[in-house]
């Protein structure tokens, strides 16, 4: 999977977001480029997150940017990286609701979805990937932790 | 025999996460389980009372009152990756696992 992010250029190293809503487009901008998702869908995404609050936060340091299952715009099924150095506020009462690593979803295609989902989770039940993650500084990182963790 | 229900705001990216952590769960505490369905709120908040357990990250907790008057158990989760998190709130929970 991380080896996807470098190879279709999905991923974005940035040193911070003024706020969550900048994070957000941010974390659009590398599926944005080819096409994967129109330019609505980041707008779609805070949107989402204004109405529900921050629960696409889903562990501390991690956020999963998405909408919904067959929302406008999204042309094609990838997902996204985006690291920031600074992590962003998603709750100013709640530090466990930052976030440094973003992997954005779009999803056209359910199975494809499914099968990146279930790739996503196990990456990110591997604690010491996910701490490499955070130390990570460009794709050729990516790529390394790709092949000390993820190839077989 | 357990139903489990998880939610999330719109069904598509974290109540998929949170269900293959379920599925941890399920294996590590070799729970016999019925149904395990991942839907969004506005679904979830209907079919609730079907199932015995609802899992969802906590800031939804409160939008399943009225299942949880009903008898469903409802549990929020603040790390839905963390399999630790919903082992130790099903047990806590009560809620019989045979």
């Amino acid at each position: 999977m991380l080896r996807e992010f470098v190879e279709k250029k999905h991923y974005l190293f940035a040193e911070g977001a003024r706020d969550w809503e900048e994070a957000i487009l941010m974390s659009c901008q590398s599926l944005e480029a080819d096409g994967t998702v129109e330019s609505n869908y980041a707008h779609d995404i805070v949107d989402c997150v204004r109405k529900y609050g921050p629960y696409i936060v889903i562990m501390p340091n991690v956020a999963l940017p998405h909408s919904q299952e067959g929302a406008v715009g999204v042309n094609k099924t990838a997902i996204g990286f985006m690291k920031l150095n600074k992590p962003v506020s998603f709750d100013p009462d709640d530090p466990e609701k930052d976030a440094q690593l973003f992997f954005t979803l779009a999803s056209c295609n359910p199975d494809q979805h499914l099968n990146n989902m279930m790739r996503l989770s196990e990456m990110l039940m591997n604690e010491e990937l996910v701490e490499e993650l955070l130390e990570a500084e460009g794709p050729e990182d990516l790529l390394k932790i790709q092949e000390k963790y993820l190839d077989e | 025999m357990l139903n489990i229900l998880v939610c999330c705001a719109n069904g598509a990216g974290t109540s998929l996460m949170m269900k293959m952590t379920t599925e941890k769960v399920i294996k590590s505490l070799d729970i016999k389980v019925g149904k395990l369905h991942h839907c969004s709120l506005s679904e979830g908040k209907s079919a609730a009372t079907q199932f015995d357990v609802v899992f969802c990250p906590l800031n939804f907790v409160s939008m399943f009152k009225d299942a949880e008057a009903k008898g469903t158990t409802v549990i929020g989760l603040k790390n839905v990756m963390s399999q630790a998190e919903m082992e130790e709130k099903l047990k806590a929970s009560g809620i019989p696992l045979e």
